[in-house]
C-alpha cells in the first residue's frame, strides 16, 4: 500500500459547511480538507500494520499549496523519518514530479508509476484533487458505520477517472450528509477489482485526525496516517521547483 | 417453498452488507487508535556509521601489465559520515558534510598515517534575501540528468575519494565539493545560478589508494584553477536547464532536457559541447605538467583542439510492483578511438611504457570520465523484492566497441529503522584486450552493514 498515496488521500478531507447539491458539489466540497484556502504545512506520520502489528513508519513534513490556474494541489514532501530517508524530497507539482536526495545534492524526474518509499506511488498522490480528476454521480444515499463505528448518513457517489492524471479507473465514495465531511471511499483497478478502502478518523465533524487505508490485496496490510494540526503559513509559489528544494530546512 | 428461499436469501442479504462493512472496520488494528511516537530523526541531521569489508579478484595475466602496487586483495573500512545543516541566523544557515574513515587492507600499514582519512566533502554558509540565494564554502554543486554519465556535470573531476563503489549513484554522493561562491536567484518560472571557484593548489597527480592524504582537504583536487559555471534552469516543457562553463580559456555549453511521457516513462538528454583535446592528450599533458610523465608521448597522440561532443540519452520505464528500469546510451568524443585503443594495447605490451599506458587510465577514472567513446548503461532496481525492506539493483555499463563491460548486483535489507545490512558483487567482463577485460580487478565482492542516528 502506498504511504504517499495513504497520506495524500489522508489530506483530502472535507470540513465544509456548505450544503452539497449536485454530485461535482459535494466532491467539491470534500476536496476543500485537502485545500484549505491558504497554503500549509502539516506533520504526517504514516504508519503500516501487518497483521495488526507496525511493522514500519515514515514521518513527512508536506508543504501544500493550490495551483489556483491547474485547481490541483503543488506539495513538497520532505521526509523526517526513518534516519536514513531524513532530507529526501517529493516535489509534485502537476506533471513534474522531482526526488531530491540530499546525499547526492540532485533532483531526479520520476514518472507517476515509480515507486519512492515502499510501495508509496506518486502516481497516488497525483489524484489527490478528486473533483477535478473524476467525474462524480451520485448513487443514492447509505447509511454506514465511519472510523469510529458510529452509523452516518451519507452520500453515497461514484467517481470515473476523467483524464490521464487519475490513478484509480473508479472510485466509490461516501460523504456525510451533515456536515459534508468525506468518511469513507473505495478505489477499484482498470480490472474492475478493488483496491483499497478508505476510512476517515474525524476529530469532531471537522478536520480529520487520521487516515486509515485497508488494503483489499493484501489482507494482511493496513495503513494508517495520523496529521497534526495543519499550520497555515505562506508558502512562496518559487518553493514548487527542483532548484529550490536544496534551500529548503525547517526547524 | 420459492417464497419462502426468497425471504431467506433477503433475510441472509440484509446482514451480509453490514457485515461485509463490519469487517472492513474489524481490520483496523487496535494500536492504530493511539497517537504515534514522536520521530527522533531530524531532516537536517543525517549520520550514519558503516562498517564494510572488500575482497578483491585480480587476473593473472594482463595485456598491458600493472606496474606495483598490484591491487589489494582485500580491504576493510569502518566510517562515520555526516550530513549536517544548522539555522544560525534569520537568513544565514551552516553546512557540513563529511566523512571520517579508518581503514585497513593487505596493501596497508596498519595503523598508520593512511589508516585515517577525513573526506572534507562540503563545509559552506547560505546566505537568503527573499528568492536570492548566496553560498560560500566548499560545495559540492552538480548538473545533469543522466544516470551513467554526466557530461554537464563539471565539477566532478578529480573530486571522487576511494569509492566505496563503481556505481555511477555512489560516486556522485562521495564526492569533495569545490570551494566557491555561488549567487543564484529562483522565481516561479525557474532559476539562474552563478559560481565562481578560485584557484587555491597546484595540481598534483591522481593518486592511489595508498597515498591519500590523511586530513589534507584537497583543494589540490577541486581547486587547481579557477572555474566559473553560469546556468539557468526554466519551468517548461521537458525542464529545459542551459549551461555555460569556462575553465582555463575553454568553454563548454550543457543542456539537460527531460520529461515524462505518461504513467511510467521518463526520457532525458544531456548534452555538453566545446573545444577540447582527445582524453589520451589531456591524460599526457597533465602527466607531464605534474612531472609524473616524460615528453614526448610514448605512442601517437591527436593533440588538436576540436569542438567535440558529449552525451548521454535515455528513459526511465517504472513498473507497478517497485521494480523500475533505466537505459541510456552514453556517446563521449574525446574517448579512446579504435586507434587509441590499438596503440595503447601495442604500446602497453612493452614493459618500459607499461606505466604510462595506465596512467591514461587512472587519469580517465581520477576526471572521471568515461575512457569508452560510446557505451550502453543499463539499470535496474526493485525495491521490496520478494520480502519486505529487501531492495535489489544491479547495473551494466558495456563499452559498445568491444562489448566488455561491467555488471554489478546489489542487495540491501533494512533490518529495523536504523539498521541495514547489503551486499554487492562487481565483475569486470570481457576479451585481455578489451576496455574492461584489460584491467587487473576481475571481480570483487562488499559486504557492509550500517547503523542510522
Amino acid at each position: 500500500m502506498s504511504k504517499v498515496a495513504m497520506l495524500v488521500l489522508a489530506l483530502a478531507i472535507c470540513a465544509s459547511a456548505a450544503e452539497a447539491q449536485t454530485a461535482r458539489e459535494i466532491v467539491a466540497v470534500a476536496d476543500k480538507v485537502r485545500n484549505p484556502e491558504r497554503p500549509f504545512r502539516v506533520t504526517a506520520t504514516v504508519t503500516e500494520y501487518r497483521s495488526g502489528t507496525p511493522v514500519d513508519r515514515n514521518v513527512f513534513d508536506v508543504f501544500s499549496k493550490l495551483d489556483p490556474t491547474t485547481g490541483q494541489f503543488r506539495d513538497i514532501m520532505l521526509y523526517a523519518s526513518p534516519p536514513r530517508d531524513a532530507g529526501k524530497m517529493l516535489l509534485l507539482n502537476g506533471d513534474n514530479l522531482w526526488f531530491y536526495d540530499p546525499a547526492s545534492r540532485q533532483s531526479v524526474r520520476i514518472s507517476p508509476q515509480e515507486k519512492l518509499t515502499g510501495e508509496a506511488s506518486a502516481g497516488d498522490v497525483l489524484t489527490e484533487n478528486l473533483a477535478v480528476d473524476y467525474t462524480p454521480t451520485i448513487l443514492g444515499t447509505d447509511v454506514i458505520e465511519d472510523a469510529s463505528r458510529q452509523r452516518r448518513t451519507c452520500w453515497h457517489l461514484e467517481l470515473k477517472a476523467a483524464n490521464d492524471a487519475a490513478t484509480y479507473d473508479r472510485v466509490e465514495y461516501w460523504v456525510a450528509k451533515d456536515g459534508d465531511a468525506p468518511l469513507k471511499a473505495k478505489f477499484f483497478a482498470d480490472s474492475g477489482g478493488l483496491l483499497k478502502i478508505l476510512y476517515y478518523r474525524l476529530d469532531g465533524n471537522s478536520a480529520p485526525s487520521q487516515a486509515i487505508i485497508i488494503d483489499a490485496v493484501d489482507q494482511t496490510l493496513v495503513t494508517t496516517v495520523d496529521l497534526a494540526a495543519p499550520h497555515f503559513q505562506d508558502i512562496p509559489d518559487d518553493w514548487f521547483q527542483r532548484d529550490y528544494l536544496p534551500h529548503l530546512k525547517i526547524e | 417453498m420459492k417464497q419462502h428461499f426468497a425471504i431467506a436469501l433477503l433475510f441472509v442479504a440484509a446482514f451480509a452488507l453490514p457485515a461485509q462493512a463490519q469487517s472492513d472496520l474489524d481490520r483496523i488494528p487496535q494500536a492504530a487508535n493511539a497517537p504515534p511516537p514522536v520521530p527522533t530523526s531530524s531532516a537536517n541531521r543525517v549520520v550514519y556509521v558503516q562498517s564494510d569489508l572488500t575482497l578483491n579478484a585480480v587476473r593473472g595475466s594482463l595485456a598491458v601489465p600493472l606496474p606495483p602496487p598490484a591491487p589489494p586483495a582485500w580491504e576493510a573500512r569502518l566510517f562515520v559520515d555526516a550530513r549536517l545543516n544548522w539555522q544560525i541566523g534569520d537568513n544565514l544557515s551552516l553546512a557540513y558534510s563529511g566523512r571520517l574513515n579508518l581503514r585497513a587492507g593487505d596493501s596497508l600499514a596498519f595503523p598508520s598515517r593512511e589508516s585515517v582519512r577525513h573526506d572534507f566533502r562540503e563545509a559552506y554558509l547560505t546566505w537568503q534575501r527573499g528568492d536570492w540565494f548566496v553560498q560560500v564554502g566548499r560545495i559540492n554543486l552538480k548538473s545533469g540528468v543522466g544516470l551513467g554519465f554526466n557530461p554537464t556535470d563539471y565539477f566532478k573531476t578529480r573530486a571522487v575519494v576511494d569509492p566505496e563503489s563503481a556505481d555511477p549513484t555512489v560516486l556522485r554522493e562521495d564526492r569533495l565539493g569545490t570551494v566557491m561562491a555561488t549567487v543564484q536567484t529562483l522565481w516561479s518560472g525557474g532559476s539562474f545560478t552563478v559560481a565562481v571557484a578560485p584557484e587555491l593548489a597546484h595540481e598534483t597527480p591522481p593518486y592511489l589508494s595508498t597515498n591519500l592524504p590523511t586530513f589534507d582537504p584537497g583543494f589540490d583536487r577541486t581547486n587547481a584553477r579557477w572555474r566559473m559555471l553560469a546556468k539557468a534552469s526554466l519551468d517548461l516543457p521537458a525542464s529545459p536547464e542551459f549551461l555555460i562553463y569556462r575553465e582555463q580559456g575553454n568553454t563548454q555549453f550543457g543542456l539537460n532536457l527531460s520529461k515524462g511521457v505518461g504513467q511510467s516513462v521518463v526520457t532525458y538528454v544531456e548534452w555538453s559541447g566545446g573545444r577540447s583535446q582527445p582524453l589520451v592528450a589531456r591524460a599526457f599533458k597533465d602527466g607531464f605538467e605534474t612531472g609524473v610523465l616524460p615528453w614526448p608521448a610514448p605512442m601517437p597522440v591527436d593533440g588538436r583542439k576540436a569542438f567535440r561532443n558529449d552525451l548521454a540519452a535515455g528513459f526511465s520505464y517504472a513498473t507497478d510492483i517497485g521494480f523500475d528500469l533505466d537505459f541510456e546510451y552514453d556517446y563521449h568524443r574525446t574517448g579512446l578511438s579504435g586507434t587509441d585503443w590499438r596503440n595503447w594495447f601495442a604500446t602497453g605490451g612493452d614493459p618500459r611504457f607499461a606505466g604510462e599506458m595506465w596512467f591514461i587510465r587512472g587519469y580517465a577514472a581520477d576526471v572521471q570520465e568515461p575512457v569508452a567513446r560510446s557505451s550502453i548503461f543499463l539499470r535496474a532496481d526493485w525495491r521490496n523484492a520478494f520480502v519486505r525492506d529487501l531492495s535489489l539493483s544491479g547495473f551494466v555499463d558495456a563499452d559498445t566497441r568491444d562489448g566488455s563491460g561491467l555488471v554489478q548486483f546489489a542487495a540491501d535489507y533494512d533490518l529495523s529503522s536504523r539498521w541495514t545490512a547489503g551486499a554487492l558483487v562487481d565483475v569486470y567482463y570481457g576479451r585481455v584486450r578489451s576496455d574492461f577485460g584489460s584491467l587487473p580487478k576481475s571481480a570483487s565482492v562488499l559486504v557492509k552493514l550500517s547503523r542510522y542516528f
